[in-house]
C-alpha cells in the first residue's frame, strides 16, 4: 500500500513540476530569446521480488531548454549581415539623397557656370555678365563645398557612432562575462543541472553583440561561453571581458578607431572587425565616404586646374593677363604618430589627368621609400628619386622626400581629400576675368597676296615676349622670317607658326613682302576668344588619363554612389530574408507554441488527476483490509 | 513530421510580410505623388546618371538658344549697317558719273560736288562707328570700345580697330561671328581691278588719260609695279621694277585709244600724251573706301580746266569709279556673308528645337513614371496586404484555450 501510496505521489510531485514547466512556457510566449522548456520524466528504479521488477513510479530528471547550437550560430551570422548590410543601406542613402536633386546637384552647378561662360563670352564687355559668372562660380564652389560639408559631418558621426558602438559591446561583453560566472556557480550548486532561463539570457546578449559585430563563441565544460571578435582576438573569455575602446587614427587624431584593452595591452582591432552594424559603419567609412570626399575633391582640383591654366592665358579687361579663378586645398601628407625618424614628405600635385581619388602611404624601407595603396595596400609603381629636383612621381602625385626617416616610418598622402573644403573663387572683380586672347594677330592692309592669318593661341602665358610686337614677313611665298630675325623658315599653308609663347596659323599664299603681325590685344576689349576655350575646355575630357570630362566625372562619381547604395539595399533586402528563415528554423525549435501547451496543459491535468485517484486506491484498499481484519 | 511553428514565429512572420507589403506600398505611393520614377540615385544609377546629362544638355541648349538670338539680333544690325553704306555708295557713285561730264562742268560745279562728297564721307565714317545695343563699336574687331575710325589732321580717315572676329558658340559643334570687323567691311576693298591698280604721274604734261584696263589672260600676268612711259609722243614702253636697270617688257606705237596689251592684261590711254610722261600699272592691294572717297574729293577740288589737268581728272574719275563699284561689290559680298550666317543660324535654331523635342522624350522615358503600370502595382499591393490582414486576424483567434 505505501509503494501504492508512492508511487502516486510521484506522479502528483512529478505532473505538478510538469505542469509548472507548461505553464513557465506559456507566461514566456512573448519573452524575446526564451526558448520553450521541456520537463523529462523518467521512471523510478524498480523494486526487485520474485515476480519480476515492480516499478517504483515517476520522476523529473531534469528540465531541458529547447535549443539548437547550430542554429542559433545561423541566426547570429545573418543577423550579423543583416546589420552590417543595413547601417551601410542607410548611411549610403543619405549621401544618395543628398545627391539626388538634379535641379541643384553637381552636373547643373556646372553647366550653370559653363552658360555663364557663354554669356559673358556674348558680351565680354558687360559688367553683369561677368558678375553672372563670378557668383555662379560661387554657386559651383559653394555647391562642391556644400556636399563635402556633408561628408565631413557624416564622418563625424561616424566617429560618434565608433564611440557608441564601442561602449554598447564593451558593456554586452561585460554582462556576458558575469553571466558566465553565475551560469558556472549555478551549475556547481545544482549537481550539474542547466540554469536554463541565464543561458537564455547568455545567448540573448550574444545575439544582440552579434548585431553589432560578427562574433565566434566556443563553449567551456563548466558551462561558461568565450566570445572572439575580428581575427580571434578574446572578448570574453570565462568570468573576464576585454574593454573595446575608440582609439585615434596613427595617421589622424580625429579619425577614431577600434582598441582591444586587456590586461596585457591594447590591439587596434580596426581592420579585422567585419559584420554587424560597427563593421557596416567601419566599411561605410572606407569604401563610401572617403572615396566620396577624395571624388568631390578631385572634381574640385581638376574643375581649378582646367580653368586657372586656360584663364592663366587670357587677358582681362584692364589689359593684364589672367591670374588665378579658383584656389583649392593641397595634398595633405600626414605623419604616422609612431614615426621615431626626422624625415619629411611634401607633396604636390603634377598631373591631373593621372590623379586618383584613392590615398596613399609611402613607407620607409630603410633602402628607400615604397609606395602603397592606402585602402588595398596595393604597392604604387614611381619614379625618380625623391629629391627637389627629381621627385618620385607616382599617380600624378611628384613626392620630396627630405630629413632622414627610421625604417618603417610611414606618411599618410591624401591626394585631393581636402581640396573641395578650401576652395575659393580667387577673383572678385569681374574686370579681372580673362576673356579676351593677350595677343592679336593682322594681316598688313598693303599685302598683295592671298593669305590669311588665323587660329591664335597662347602657348605659354609665362613668356616674357608674349605681347611683344612680332612681324612675320615673307620673304618669298614659301619662306618667312619673324620680327627681322635672320633665321629664315620654310611656310606650308595652315601649318603653325610657334614664337613668343604663342601659336598663329597662316593659309593661303602669300606674295613676297606680305607681312602680319602679332601684336598686344591691350585694346581688344570686345575679343571673346578665351572665354570660347574656357567654356570649350570645361567639356574637355581631362580626368582619367585623358578620357573623362568634369561633367562625366560629376556623373560617374553620382552614379558610383548610387551603385553602392543600390547594392548595400538589395543586399540587406536578400539578407533580411536569410535572417527571418534562420529565426523561422530558431522559432520552429526553441519558440512557445499555445497550442501545444494547452494540449500538454490538458496532459498533464488528467495524469494529475489520475495520480491523486491512485492514492484514492491506496486508501480504500487499507479501508479494505482494516474492516476486512478487523472484524 | 510536419514542423512546429511557434505561436510568437506565427505573428512574427505574418507582422514581417505585412510591413514589407507596407514598405512597398510606400514606395509607389511616394513614386506616384512625384510622378517619377528614379527619384534617387539609387533607384536606378544608370538612368540616373543618364538623366542628369540629358538636363546638362538641356541647359546646355537652353544657353546655345539666347547664343543663336544674340547672334541674330547683332547681324541684323549689322545687315542695316551694309544696306545704309550700299545707299551712300550708290549715291556717291551717281555724284561721280555726273562729275565725269567734264566737257560742261566747269571747276566750281564740280567743287560743289566736292562739297556733298565730303558729307558723305562723314555719313560713311558715322556708320562705320555704329555702336550696337550693348555700346560696343560695331566695326572695331576686338576692340569694341575703341572708335573704330577717326579724321586726322590730313583730312584721312583711320581705322583704330583691329581684324578680330567675335565668335559665338551655337551648338555643341558650331561657332558663328556675330559681326564683322571693319577692316573686313570697309577697308578691304580690292584695289583697281582686282589684279592691277594704274595712275597717271601727277606730273604727266600731255593730256593722255589711262583706263582702267582689264585682264585677258590671267596665266600670264607677272605681278611688279610695271611703267608706262612715253619716249616720245608717238611711241611708248613699258617696264618693270628691276633694279638697277629695269627691264623692258613692251614697247610699240601709239594709237590713242587702242589697246595696249602686255603680260596678259592691257590698258588703254587716249588723248595726247607728251613725251616722258609716265603711267603705272601696280599690282592691286586694297584700298578703303574712304581712301577712295577722299582721292574722288582731291580730284574734284583740283582745278583741271587745263588739258593736263583733264586728262588726270579724267584718269581718277575712271579709277573711282572702278573703285566704287569694287566697294560695293566688296558691300554685297559681306551681306552676302551676313545673309549666309542668318541662314546657318535658322538651321541652327531647327536642330535645337528637335533636339529639345528629343532631349524632353528621353527624359520623361526614363525619369517619369508610367501611371498605369505604377497604379496596377498599386492596386495588387493593396489587395495582397488586405489578404493579409485579414487572413492573420482570422488566424490569431484560433486557440486550443478557447476550448478548455
Amino acid at each position: 500500500m505505501a509503494d501504492l501510496m508512492n508511487v502516486g505521489v510521484s506522479g502528483l510531485l512529478a505532473f505538478q513540476r510538469a505542469l509548472s514547466t507548461t505553464s513557465h512556457n506559456i507566461a514566456n510566449v512573448s519573452t524575446p530569446g526564451y526558448s520553450r522548456q521541456i520537463a523529462e520524466l523518467m521512471t523510478r528504479q524498480a523494486d526487485v521480488s520474485g515476480s519480476g521488477y515492480i516499478g517504483n513510479g515517476v520522476d523529473v530528471s531534469t528540465v531541458t531548454r529547447s535549443y539548437n547550437d547550430f542554429i542559433a550560430s545561423q541566426v547570429r551570422s545573418s543577423s550579423s549581415s543583416l546589420s552590417y548590410f543595413t547601417s551601410m543601406s542607410t548611411q549610403a542613402n543619405r549621401i544618395n539623397n543628398l545627391l539626388g536633386d538634379s535641379t541643384t546637384g553637381l552636373t547643373a552647378s556646372l553647366q550653370s557656370f559653363i552658360n555663364s561662360v557663354q554669356g559673358v563670352a556674348n558680351t565680354p564687355t558687360s559688367i553683369p555678365a561677368r558678375q553672372t559668372l563670378l557668383s555662379q562660380a560661387q554657386t559651383l564652389t559653394q555647391r562642391l563645398q556644400s556636399f563635402d560639408d556633408n561628408l565631413q559631418s557624416f564622418d563625424k558621426q561616424v566617429n560618434n557612432q565608433i564611440d557608441s558602438e564601442a561602449a554598447t559591446i564593451s558593456q554586452l561583453a561585460q554582462n556576458i562575462a558575469q553571466l558566465n560566472q553565475q551560469i558556472v556557480s549555478a551549475r556547481g550548486q545544482s549537481g550539474g543541472q542547466p540554469p536554463n532561463d541565464l543561458l537564455d539570457q547568455r545567448d540573448r546578449l550574444v545575439d544582440e553583440l552579434s548585431t553589432h559585430l560578427n562574433v565566434s563563441t566556443v563553449q567551456q565544460s563548466d558551462g561558461s561561453l568565450n566570445v572572439f571578435v575580428g581575427s580571434g582576438q578574446n572578448l570574453v573569455v570565462g568570468a573576464s571581458a576585454t574593454r573595446l575602446v575608440a582609439g585615434q587614427d596613427a595617421f589622424d587624431a580625429t579619425r577614431k578607431t577600434l582598441v582591444l584593452q586587456s590586461a596585457t595591452g591594447a590591439t587596434d582591432v580596426t581592420a579585422s572587425l567585419t559584420g554587424g552594424s560597427l563593421g557596416g559603419t567601419l566599411d561605410f567609412r572606407t569604401q563610401i565616404l572617403d572615396p566620396a570626399r577624395n571624388s568631390i575633391g578631385r572634381l574640385a582640383v581638376a574643375l581649378a586646374d582646367v580653368m586657372n591654366e586656360q584663364h592663366g592665358k587670357g587677358m582681362d579687361l584692364e589689359g593684364n593677363l589672367g591670374g588665378d579663378f579658383f584656389s583649392v586645398g593641397g595634398v595633405d601628407v600626414r605623419e604616422n604618430s609612431g614615426n621615431t625618424g626626422l624625415g619629411t614628405v611634401a607633396a604636390t600635385r603634377s598631373d591631373l589627368s593621372k590623379l586618383t581619388a584613392y590615398d596613399y602611404v609611402l613607407k620607409s624601407t630603410g633602402t628607400g621609400w615604397a609606395l602603397t595603396r592606402a585602402d588595398t595596400g596595393a604597392a604604387v609603381p614611381m619614379t625618380g628619386t625623391g629629391t627637389a629636383t627629381d621627385p618620385f612621381v607616382a599617380d600624378g602625385l611628384s613626392i620630396v622626400v627630405g630629413g632622414t626617416a627610421t625604417t618603417g616610418d610611414s606618411f599618410l598622402i591624401q591626394p585631393t581629400r581636402t581640396a573641395a573644403s578650401s576652395m575659393e573663387v580667387v577673383i572678385d572683380d569681374p574686370e579681372k576675368i580673362a576673356i579676351a586672347s593677350p595677343i592679336v594677330a593682322a594681316a598688313t592692309a598693303a599685302n598683295k597676296g592671298a593669305a590669311k592669318i588665323g587660329g591664335t593661341e597662347v602657348l605659354d602665358a609665362s613668356d616674357a615676349n608674349l605681347r611683344t610686337d612680332a612681324t612675320i614677313t615673307f620673304t618669298d611665298a614659301t619662306h618667312y622670317t619673324i620680327s627681322g630675325s635672320a633665321t629664315v623658315y620654310n611656310y606650308a599653308s595652315g601649318s603653325n607658326i610657334d614664337a613668343n609663347g604663342w601659336r598663329v596659323k597662316i593659309t593661303g599664299v602669300p606674295a613676297a613682302g606680305d607681312s602680319f603681325t602679332v601684336k598686344s590685344n591691350a585694346n581688344g576689349t570686345g575679343d571673346n576668344s578665351n572665354a570660347l576655350k574656357l567654356a570649350d575646355v570645361l567639356n574637355q575630357p581631362v580626368l582619367n588619363g585623358g578620357t573623362t570630362s568634369l561633367n562625366a566625372a560629376a556623373g560617374q562619381f553620382i552614379s558610383s554612389v548610387g551603385v553602392a547604395t543600390n547594392q548595400a539595399k538589395s543586399s540587406a533586402a536578400a539578407q533580411e530574408v536569410v535572417y527571418d528563415d534562420s529565426i523561422a528554423a530558431q522559432q520552429s525549435v526553441s519558440g512557445v507554441n499555445l497550442d501545444e501547451e494547452a494540449a500538454k496543459l490538458l496532459q498533464y491535468q488528467q495524469a494529475y488527476q489520475a495520480a491523486a485517484q491512485i492514492i484514492k486506491i491506496a486508501q480504500s484498499l487499507f479501508d479494505t483490509l482494516i474492516s476486512a481484519t478487523g472484524r | 513530421m510536419s514542423s512546429r511553428i511557434s505561436t510568437a514565429g506565427m505573428s512574427m512572420v505574418a507582422t514581417n510580410a505585412m510591413i514589407s507589403q507596407q514598405a512597398a506600398l510606400s514606395r509607389l505611393q511616394n513614386q506616384v505623388a512625384l510622378g517619377k520614377r528614379v527619384v534617387t540615385p539609387a533607384d536606378d544609377p544608370i538612368a540616373a546618371v543618364h538623366i542628369l546629362e540629358l538636363q546638362r544638355a538641356q541647359s546646355e541648349s537652353d544657353q546655345y538658344g539666347k547664343n543663336i538670338t544674340l547672334v541674330r539680333s547683332r547681324l541684323s544690325l549689322e545687315e542695316q549697317s551694309l544696306k545704309d553704306t550700299g545707299t551712300v555708295l550708290q549715291r556717291v557713285r551717281e555724284l561721280t558719273v555726273q562729275a565725269s561730264n567734264t566737257g560742261t562742268l566747269t571747276d566750281k560745279d564740280r567743287a560743289s560736288i566736292a562739297t556733298e562728297l565730303a558729307i558723305r564721307l562723314e555719313e560713311l565714317t558715322d556708320i562705320g562707328n555704329r555702336k550696337d545695343s550693348n555700346g560696343e563699336y560695331m566695326f572695331g574687331g576686338y576692340s569694341t570700345t575703341t572708335q573704330p575710325y577717326s579724321l586726322d589732321a590730313n583730312g584721312t580717315v583711320n581705322y583704330n580697330g583691329d581684324m578680330g572676329n567675335r565668335l559665338v558658340q551655337i551648338n555643341t559643334s558650331q561657332r558663328v561671328a556675330d559681326s564683322h570687323s571693319g577692316y573686313d567691311v570697309f577697308n578691304n576693298v580690292p584695289a583697281g581691278n582686282g589684279t592691277f591698280v594704274v595712275g597717271a604721274n601727277a606730273a604727266n604734261t600731255g593730256s593722255g588719260s589711262i583706263s582702267v584696263g582689264s585682264v585677258v589672260n590671267r596665266a600670264a600676268w607677272v605681278p611688279d609695279d610695271y611703267k608706262l612711259t612715253f619716249v616720245d609722243a608717238t611711241h611708248y614702253e613699258i617696264t618693270d621694277s628691276a633694279t638697277p636697270t629695269p627691264t623692258v617688257v613692251a614697247s610699240g606705237a601709239y594709237v590713242s585709244g587702242s589697246a595696249i596689251a602686255f603680260n596678259g592684261v592691257q590698258v588703254e590711254i587716249s588723248g595726247t600724251p607728251a613725251a616722258g610722261d609716265q603711267f603705272s600699272i601696280d599690282p592691286s592691294d586694297s584700298e578703303d573706301m574712304f581712301a577712295t572717297l577722299g582721292k574722288l574729293i582731291t580730284a574734284l577740288n583740283t582745278p583741271s580746266e587745263s588739258s593736263s589737268g583733264g586728262a588726270q581728272l579724267t584718269t581718277a574719275l575712271a579709277n573711282s569709279l572702278q573703285q566704287l563699284d569694287q566697294a560695293n561689290d566688296h558691300v554685297l559680298s559681306v551681306r552676302a556673308e551676313v545673309g549666309a550666317r542668318l541662314a546657318t543660324l535658322d538651321s541652327a535654331d531647327d536642330a535645337a528645337a528637335d533636339l529639345k523635342v528629343d532631349l524632353q522624350t528621353t527624359l520623361s522615358d526614363l525619369r517619369d513614371l508610367d501611371y498605369a503600370s505604377a497604379l496596377t502595382e498599386l492596386n495588387q499591393k493593396l489587395v495582397g496586404l488586405q489578404a493579409a490582414q485579414a487572413s492573420y486576424s482570422k488566424i490569431s483567434q484560433l486557440s486550443l484555450f478557447n476550448y478548455i
